[in-house]
């Protein structure tokens, strides 16, 4: 019998909230990725989001306020074996965690991060998040919102995350495709989830979305993969993926905006010197040999300073 | 008394090979036969600024420093001025001589501050300002000047081709040897193993020990005697830094995550340069598992202390040992994610290397002032093991232990130690490997609903792991399967629990490992101390004991939980109980009190960030008993 990703909690977001639909593309897709539920380590930061984990029955992380990628980057680097994903709030990963956000594009560890992009801070009863546009008055705020947004498919781009996209979670079965696709990526993916707050954002709601979302790959010439490992060929992808990602208000595409499989992901930069790091990472190295003794010898490995006479 | 005990300071510009000098000399006395020990001070600096290295040699076992020295060789202008006082009686200064007439203002190194107090001290004595008048000042304390003339040396001996500067430090260290009386050819083995085999590096280092030690012969006023060769023992020169490092690899790391920070990164640092080894499998496994051939410690450096430990945490919960390492600022920005691994009971070893606070404080220098914000980082109530080392060879036991403490128990680790040890260069016997043993967690059968949080009489529950069992972690209170909740009774249950781990710890833990009452059980004089002062205050011992005065040590190695009723009896039958520690307002001394009721009523403190000596602690330690001054500053040290 197929494994039950869901837990018997009952979850506690409000109705109509925009959770409910990434939480099914995930358990849908972990169900359809035919793994043991202990292949997968799913994590979150602080917040509505970060509860995603309790509600999957599977090994799950619910973390700090902005640190989810750096947890889900130690699992994954002591144990590369395992599927891992990351799912925080939009204030969460670009406000308190930006840092890590934009370092985890230079790293590329194979691991998925979901922005659950709702323009607010819901948990805290509405406050602005960085993905509110300046000068919008949602129904939580005392005046309008005095700070920019930021454009979290551009910053993703520009700090070279080698799969970014957007979904819708409305569209539960084409944010289920996103996410087997980010998945199956080896690196970083990344993924845009537009995740109405039906409490307090009263502007970017349900409605509001389906007006204006269209699908790319709709549209047959659309392309996003990088197909040689050069800097023009990621270069021509990455221009057209940065020029689409300024389009917003009246229409606003989702799908896969930017994919390069040829960059080498963390973990394989780590068995460039590490060659079986694959093969025995550090979560499966025996550290007590068939004796019973420390199989690390200080007369094998630090000889460079034994004093030569 | 020994036939050999010298201390030299070889003092010169940061980035001028002042270390090498001094690997020369301990590693060419070692190869002699002798017992070597040493620390280095320098500033927050790359190139330039005044460095130096303060190195003891003795035929017994050596783990402290004393002022004044025997020795002081200058290698650069500000030496002479900023170590002018580090001097008495028979010290022999060697000094460039085309730097006599250079002005304490030409010495653009020298920090203005320091410069001042240096002024006052030469006019106050009718001393000129010049490196002669500082020559002068030492000459009126006894000490004996050793004109060199640097350039002249280096030329003769490799033509004037090659620039002096460049070969200061060997030709420092050749005439420091010559003139303590160490046979030419160890100073050459000494260079040798610093340098490696390079043909022409040892070419012209050859020269340059012979140019020195020619010198020293036809200039021998002082009456050297040549040092009997001893029988030599196979040994290892390790700083602190890298004896953290090899117990740590020894003890099973696997994954090691840091953001830099001195004095911490050096670990790291060695580390990545012995992350690929070949391990001891035993039989059967070697032959059975080709893969198995080589070992690795993953060494990764994040993007700040935040990820670091970050990644510790979660990378522990995959059955990996895993640690970082860390000083004062980062451990700051460690604090809320140690309360993660204190609610989710994670197995996580933190080595902290204390420096001078607050802030960047003295970020090159020495401070034991972390000790109660080691035992308190983090919001709300958890248990958490604070353990210490004070020296290289205990330290690399301890940093074993460590994760052993963290995997039985479940529960968070800070090492703590100082930047003294992190910089101290030690001689280290091949290890015993039977004192060295590797204790893991309670693990349990995978089961349907596997309960990461059962809770349990000792208060341990079950190792579960990413990638072997279904388990949830979270920051909330949770329920016995990790799921958030905020009902009372679970609350109480598990506050029970994870505090009630203190208890197991105590109990657990071998008394040895937490405290140790060193010296005479009946004293005259209890010191109360920890971290790297131990081998300063056992060495003033041997001399207190020479003029009739017992002595001994209360070592405190475990902080929290603290062992407070071994402390209280090891306390309570002192006569005079003093605390001596690099701090300002003596956190042990609080802790024994805040724990066991006892109240220290004297103290031997240092904050200035330099090294502590045995003479300073041995004037402190006579104040407080003959001049029954209850509250000693040491201050010494450039």
């Amino acid at each position: 019998m197929a494994h039950n990703y869901r837990t018997d909690l009952w979850v506690d977001w409000c109705p109509g909230c925009g959770d409910f639909g990434i939480l099914a593309a995930l358990q849908q897709s972990m169900t359809e990725m035919n793994k043991k539920p202990e292949d997968f380590a799913i994590f979150s930061g602080i917040g509505c989001s970060a509860k995603t984990p309790h509600y999957i029955n599977a090994p799950g992380m619910h973390t700090l306020h902005g640190r989810v990628i750096p947890f889900a980057s130690g699992v994954k680097l002591a144990n590369p074996n395992l599927t891992v994903i990351a799912d925080g709030g939009d204030g969460d990963l670009l406000s308190i965690g930006a840092g890590h956000f934009v370092a985890a594009g230079r790293r590329n560890v194979d691991m998925t991060i979901i922005i659950h992009n709702n323009g607010v801070y819901g948990l805290t009863k509405g406050q602005a998040s960085p993905t509110l546009a300046r000068g919008e008055k949602t129904k939580g705020l005392q005046r309008p919102n005095i700070l920019d947004s930021l454009n979290p498919v551009a910053l993703a781009l520009t700090v070279g995350y080698t799969f970014v996209a957007r979904a819708f979670s409305f569209d539960v079965k084409n944010t289920k495709d996103i996410i087997m696709k980010a998945v199956k990526h080896r690196g970083t993916s990344v993924i845009d989830l537009l995740q109405p707050c039906p409490t307090y954002n009263d502007i970017n709601t349900k409605e509001w979305y389906e007006q204006r979302v269209y699908y790319l790959d709709k549209d047959p010439s659309w392309d996003p993969v990088v197909k040689e490992a050069t800097s023009e060929a990621s270069e021509q992808k990455y221009l057209q993926a940065i020029q689409k990602s300024l389009e917003w208000g009246d229409k606003i595409p989702l799908g896969v905006l930017y994919q390069n499989d040829l960059v080498p992901s963390f973990g394989d930069r780590i068995a460039d010197h590490i060659t079986n790091y694959f093969e025995v990472p550090p979560a499966l190295s025996p550290i007590i040999n068939s004796e019973g003794q420390p199989v690390a010898r200080m007369e094998k490995i630090f000889t460079d300073r034994l004093i030569k006479r | 008394m020994p036939l050999v005990d010298i201390d030299l300071i070889i003092g010169g510009p940061q980035g001028g090979g002042i270390d090498s000098a001094a690997q020369i000399v301990i590693r060419a006395f070692s190869i002699a036969g002798y017992e070597a020990f040493g620390i280095r001070e320098y500033y927050s600096n790359i190139k330039g600024r005044h460095s130096y290295f303060h190195v003891r040699v003795k035929e017994t076992p050596v783990r402290s420093l004393r002022y004044p020295v025997d020795l002081l060789v200058c290698l650069d202008a500000e030496s002479p001025f900023v170590h002018m006082e580090d001097v008495s009686d028979k010290t022999i200064v060697l000094y460039d001589e085309d730097l006599m007439n250079t002005k304490i203002e030409q010495v653009l190194t020298m920090e203005s501050e320091t410069k001042k107090h240096v002024l006052d001290k030469l006019k106050e004595g009718g001393f000129g300002t010049t490196i002669a008048g500082t020559i002068d000042f030492m000459k009126k304390r006894g000490a004996i000047p050793y004109p060199v003339s640097f350039r002249n040396l280096v030329v003769g001996a490799l033509g004037p081709n090659k620039p002096p500067a460049r070969y200061a430090n060997t030709l420092g260290a050749s005439l420091a040897m010559a003139l303590m009386g160490l046979p030419a050819e160890f100073t050459s083995r000494g260079i040798e193993s610093v340098f490696g085999k390079k043909k022409e590096v040892l070419e012209d280092n050859e020269k340059i020990v012979k140019s020195g030690y020619e010198f020293v012969k036809s200039h021998n006023n002082l009456n050297i005697k040549e040092l009997p060769v001893r029988e030599a023992k196979e040994r290892y020169i390790l700083t602190g830094n890298e004896a953290i490092g090899i117990g740590k690899v020894i003890g099973g790391l696997k994954l090691q995550t840091y953001y830099p920070i001195t004095p911490a990164a050096d670990e790291s640092f060695f580390l990545e340069g012995h992350d690929y080894f070949e391990p001891v499998m035993g039989e059967d496994i070697d032959k059975e598992n080709e893969v198995l051939k080589n070992a690795s410690v993953v060494v990764v450096q994040a993007e700040d202390e935040i990820a670091a430990i970050a990644m510790a945490i979660s990378g522990a919960m995959t059955g990996t040992r895993t640690a970082t390492g860390t000083s004062g600022p980062g451990f700051s920005l460690m604090a809320e994610a140690l309360g993660y691994a204190g609610i989710n009971e994670v197995p996580v070893v933190v080595t902290l290397y204390q420096r001078g606070g607050p802030s960047t404080g003295l970020p090159t220098r020495n401070s034991q002032a972390d000790l109660m914000f080691a035992i308190n980082a983090g919001h709300g109530e958890f248990a958490r093991i604070v353990y210490s080392s004070g020296d290289v060879p205990e330290a690399i036991d301890d940093a074993v232990r460590v994760f052993n403490y963290a995997e039985k128990f479940q529960v968070p680790v800070i090492h703590i130690l100082d930047k003294n040890f992190a910089n101290s260069f030690f001689l280290v016997d091949p290890l015993d490997y039977s004192k060295i043993k590797i204790e893991r967690w309670k693990l349990s059968e995978n089961t349907e609903n596997f309960e990461r949080f059962k809770l349990t009489e000792d208060g341990i529950s079950p190792m579960g792991m990413f990638g072997k069992n279904i388990i949830w972690l979270t920051g909330d209170e949770h329920s016995e399967l990790g799921h958030i909740t905020e009902d009372p009774e679970t609350r109480d249950a598990m506050m029970v629990k994870r505090m009630g781990k203190l208890n197991t710890i105590l109990k657990e833990i071998p008394e040895d490992e937490q405290v140790e009452l060193i010296g005479d059980k009946n004293a005259d004089v209890t010191l109360l101390s920890w971290g790297s002062n131990t081998g300063v205050i056992l060495s003033v011992f041997e001399k207190l004991r020479t003029e009739g005065v017992k002595a001994n040590l209360v070592y405190v190695k475990l902080m929290n939980p603290f062992p407070s009723k071994l402390v209280s009896k090891y306390l309570s039958t002192a006569k005079v109980l003093i605390d001596l520690e690099n701090n300002y307002t003596a956190q042990l001394a609080t802790l024994v009190k805040q724990n066991c009721g006892i109240e220290v009523k004297n103290f031997i403190l240092k904050y200035n960030g330099r090294h502590t000596t045995d003479d300073e602690v041995y004037e402190g330690i006579k104040r407080v008993l003959d001049k029954k001054e209850n509250r000693v500053v040491m201050i010494r040290g450039a």
